[in-house]
């Protein structure tokens, strides 16, 4: 006790009479945001409005290119190339679909039933990330080889038949394909959906499913009526995060499928890095995002959800 | 820092002067208020949340800058120190002990930022004298409510602080282990000596463990007064109800007859001391009579007549009674006042006090007191059952 | 019946394990084929069992130049994005300020855009200025991108984080300068964390932006791209093995020590 009751030890003596009113720096989060917006500012939005100027110039490498307002070339773009944005689009698509439909179960899985495998689980989704994409990429190559196991197996059970007549296969190939560029893009980009999901189905107490049975709901009616639905956040954000990328995706296009399976983003590398026709593929990029923000404004309207990652 | 004499030793009085705070958004949280804790004492700021209580506790602590005034610690005006510089510590709500370190170095924290290099002794004396001294290498999250709460205290008072600031300490216990704590802090407080400003909500709480309590309501101070000064002898409806339950009749001055006032109340008359009147007594003029529960005394309609002369009666019927034990709660129906609440005490049991019963609701006019009655009556009635 | 029934109960099992498998199969074609010792150019088919790409991982021209200047850039970027993004962040969660929409949305669009877009446009921006592309090019293309994955990363912690925290801290003598370093860094440590480590593996795996922006410079997905094209040494599966093996024991080992850390507290 004696402790306690003994005088309390100077602090330091101050005379803030003295001293102008302390300033609670009104600047500092000026100051902590300033580095980093800058760098966005001047290597993510600057670039942005360069390419937009570049996509109204017309000219040559030789000669140099002026700003000359040619909006012909959006429209010479978009006609040439509305295969590749379809297919994109298509492609993209379907590979978000397969995502969310091969994904949800493994999120719910690590979310419900892993148990103390749940970290084990975890850490398998993410590890693979560490291997370089290419590499991994290049795999599917050797799994989906001509005469090789998986398509033999496909071939058996007949499933080739189904995607060639929906266009997706030639014959008894699946390299080379649209169905090998959306498995790779699949399979590229699933963790991206995984985890979202699992985040916001993890954020649901387990004891809604026992309500919803005592409720005498089916399993199937609770997954419908109350699992699927608080896990939309999920589903918003985990599409987002597939399609987004996945659209505008060149290797696996490049790496799995041929000439015919190329996508906007093959044609937007090959007119920048290789044709160096700058305005053509400026005006491509510069619409790809345009499409691409506008389906993300109105999915999020309609899903209604406003927090997005 | 001059040395005086222990007993002129005024460094730990906390006065505040003018002090107000109005937020960015224009809402203002305390209006300008004096006040001023005498060194030693055990202050409570008793009121509803977003009175303004733990605004005023903040900007004592430094963590919140006034828009006006000052603050003094002792002679030392401390308005423009930051909270790192001031002699006070606080023991946060819910104690925001630090998770990342274990309790030894939460207690020792305070210590080594002093750059007090040799703190072993001092936290674990500390440890010893709130009973954790085996604790001292777990982490904040391995302990219990109650645990936590007292390394919070600890960790504060190793700094011998002049005064100690408590922003809700107790609220995040359980109601045993808060009476238990209510104890144990007043135990402290008395041994150590230091000034106690205790911002609380709860009513009980603040009257057991205080000298002076301080109601705050809408950023101003209602009262201020020892717990039974306020109970006593509210000056306003707020204070009458917040702490405790209060009876209210709207009547009308008529006479005054030596040192107390007589009012009309329907038909009758009640008499009530002027000195416990906070309203303008001119004749003619409204005044709200109060009495609390347990000071009515219920004496059956029949028996009327037994009643000693010169005490305040009314009459009613009993419409409701419940058995809570030490006492059985009546609310009655009187023409003066539709729900009257009467605690009587269970010694002697009338059994013809049930519902529909007429009856005699009489007091000692010294237990009566005088409110303005341009207040409104329900003030601080809802806010204390929103807690 | 019964197997019906178990069936039944644990579909959502098999199908979620079905889709690990799908996820980690790449991972083993590729460690497989680590061990191979292929007949041309390419490594697609399996021929032979050799320990010769193992012995000798750096035998392949270039490959492990190209390899550290993807370490190097990953680390400078990481350094960067976390320094950068952790002071956006702190300035999100605690200050009020203008403009805070259009900062949100600043940070929210790189994550929404294509990389292809992103690349792009880097590169009309670097041609326009006329910057010579290679290391420094990649190096703040990097910055760009994983800064906002960092700042989401790190709000999420500081968000979560009591503020009262740091009020204790004050109140106990500490400094702005003490508060940081002893309070608030300590504890957002753990987001900061996460957000470098996510920065480490979006830089070193970056293949699009790099390749638009790396002017002669190779890194190591550059560099087997390029080799998809000529052909495949075993050498690039030895890298990708060798670092999936090593990511998987580092977070093992740091869960069992914290597992162990953990038991001996309580």
């Amino acid at each position: 006790m004696a402790t306690l009751t003994e005088a309390p030890p100077p602090l330091t003596p101050t005379a803030p009479e003295k001293k102008p009113p302390r300033k609670r720096g009104r600047l500092v989060p000026y100051w902590l945001l300033l580095p980093g917006i800058l760098w966005l500012l001047v290597f993510f939005a600057l670039p942005m409005i360069y390419q937009a100027s570049t996509s109204v110039q017309t000219g040559s490498l030789e000669a140099g290119y002026k700003v000359t307002w040619h909006f012909a070339t959006y429209w010479d773009a978009l006609s040439e190339y509305y295969p590749q944005f379809l297919r994109s689009v298509l492609y993209a698509g379907s590979a978000t679909i397969l995502c969310l439909i091969l994904g949800y179960p493994l999120a719910y899985l690590i979310a419900f039933r892993a148990g103390r495998w749940r970290n084990l689980i975890m850490i398998l989704v993410i590890a693979p990330f560490f291997t370089s994409f290419l590499i991994r990429t290049l795999a599917w190559k050797t799994i989906l080889a001509d005469g090789g196991p998986v398509v033999g197996a496909l071939n058996t059970l007949h499933v080739l038949d189904v995607t060639s007549w929906l266009g997706m296969t030639q014959g008894d190939r699946v390299l080379a394909t649209p169905l090998a560029v959306v498995c790779g893009l699949t399979y590229n980009f699933l963790p991206f959906m995984v985890l979202p999901l699992y985040t916001s189905l993890e954020r649901i107490d387990p004891r809604l499913h026992e309500a919803a049975g005592d409720l005498y709901a089916k399993p199937v009616t609770t997954f419908r009526k109350v699992t699927f639905p608080l896990s939309m956040p999920g589903v918003v954000s985990g599409t987002l995060l597939t399609f987004i990328p996945a659209a505008g995706d060149y290797v696996n296009a490049d790496l799995l499928g041929s000439t015919d399976t190329r996508m906007v983003g093959n044609v937007i590398q090959t007119q920048f890095l290789r044709i160096l026709d700058y305005p053509t593929a400026a005006a491509l990029s510069f619409i790809l995002m345009a499409a691409i923000l506008v389906m993300v404004t109105v999915y999020i309207r309609r899903s209604g959800t406003e927090d997005l990652v | 820092m001059t040395t005086v004499t222990n007993k002129t030793d005024n460094t730990g009085d906390v006065r505040l002067s003018g002090i107000s705070k109005t937020y960015d958004n224009g809402f203002t949280a305390v209006h300008p208020l004096d006040l001023t804790v005498p060194q030693g004492s055990f202050f409570a700021l008793l009121g509803a949340s977003g009175c303004g209580k733990t605004t005023t506790l903040r900007m004592i602590a430094g963590l919140e800058e006034p828009s006006s005034g000052t603050v003094h610690l002792g002679e030392q005006n401390v308005t423009a120190l930051p909270p790192y510089k001031r002699p006070v510590n606080t023991v946060f709500q819910s104690y925001a002990l630090f998770p990342h370190l274990d309790i030894f170095e939460n207690v020792a924290f305070g210590l080594r930022r002093r750059g007090i290099k040799s703190v072993k002794k001092q936290v674990e004396d500390m440890l010893d004298l709130v009973q954790l001294g085996e604790q001292a290498r777990k982490k904040p999250h391995q302990l219990s409510g109650g645990q936590q709460q007292r390394v919070a205290v600890a960790r504060a008072l190793i700094n011998h602080p002049k005064v100690l600031l408590l922003d809700e300490p107790l609220g995040a216990l359980d109601l045993k282990l808060r009476r238990q704590m209510q104890l144990e802090l007043k135990r402290i407080q008395t041994e150590v000596g230091i000034t106690f400003v205790h911002v609380t909500h709860d009513q009980e709480e603040a009257m057991t463990m205080a000298d002076t309590v301080a109601v705050m309501n809408a950023g101003r101070v209602e009262q201020l007064g020892s717990p039974a000064d306020l109970y006593e002898n509210p000056r306003t409806t707020f204070v009458a109800n917040f702490l405790g339950t209060s009876n209210f009749i709207e009547a009308e001055v008529d006479t005054k007859n030596g040192d107390d006032i007589v009012l009309k109340a329907g038909g009758g008359k009640l008499v009530l001391p002027e000195a416990r009147c906070s309203a303008p007594t001119a004749t003619g003029g409204k005044v709200l009579v109060g009495v609390r529960p347990e000071k009515i005394s219920l004496t059956h309609a029949d028996d009327a007549g037994d009643i000693p002369e010169g005490r305040n009666r009314i009459t009613g019927r009993i419409a409701d009674s419940s058995f809570i034990g030490v006492s059985t709660q009546y609310v009655v129906d009187s023409p003066v006042c539709p729900e009257f609440e009467v605690y009587a005490q269970n010694i002697d049991r009338d059994a013809r006090l049930v519902p529909g019963t007429e009856v005699v609701l009489h007091w000692n006019p010294a237990h009566t007191f005088g409110l303005d009655a341009a207040q409104d009556i329900d003030a601080g009635i809802q806010e204390e059952a929103a807690v | 019946m019964t197997f019906v029934k178990w069936l039944k109960r644990n579909l959502v099992v098999i199908a979620g394990l079905l889709t690990l498998g799908y996820l980690l199969l790449p991972n083993v074609v590729v460690t497989v084929f680590s061990f191979n010792n292929p007949k041309g150019r390419f490594n697609y088919e399996w021929q032979q069992f050799s320990l010769d790409a193992w012995k000798d991982p750096c035998g392949v021209a270039d490959m492990c130049g190209s390899l550290s200047v993807s370490l190097q850039i990953a680390f400078w970027a990481t350094i960067g994005a976390t320094v950068l993004g952790t002071m956006i962040a702190f300035a999100l969660v605690r200050y009020r300020f203008r403009a805070r929409g259009a900062v949100n949305s600043l940070i929210f669009l790189p994550m929404a855009m294509p990389e292809v877009v992103m690349a792009a446009s880097l590169l009309t921006l670097f041609l326009n200025m006329g910057a010579q592309l290679g290391f420094w090019t990649i190096l703040i293309a990097h910055i760009m991108f994983c800064l906002s994955f960092v700042v989401t990363a790190v709000k999420a912690r500081v968000m979560s984080m009591d503020p009262r925290l740091e009020q204790a801290a004050q109140d106990l003598y500490a400094g702005p300068f003490q508060t940081f370093v002893r309070v608030t860094l300590p504890i957002a440590a753990p987001g900061i964390a996460a957000g470098a480590m996510l920065a480490f593996a979006l830089s070193f795996d970056d293949f699009i932006i790099t390749n638009f922006n790396a002017g002669s410079t190779v890194t190591f997905p550059m560099f087997v791209w390029g080799s998809a094209q000529r052909g495949t040494p075993v050498q690039i599966n030895v890298i990708g093995t060798a670092m999936f093996v090593v990511a998987v024991l580092f977070v093992l080992a740091s869960m069992v020590i914290s597992n162990r850390r953990n038991k001996q507290k309580a």
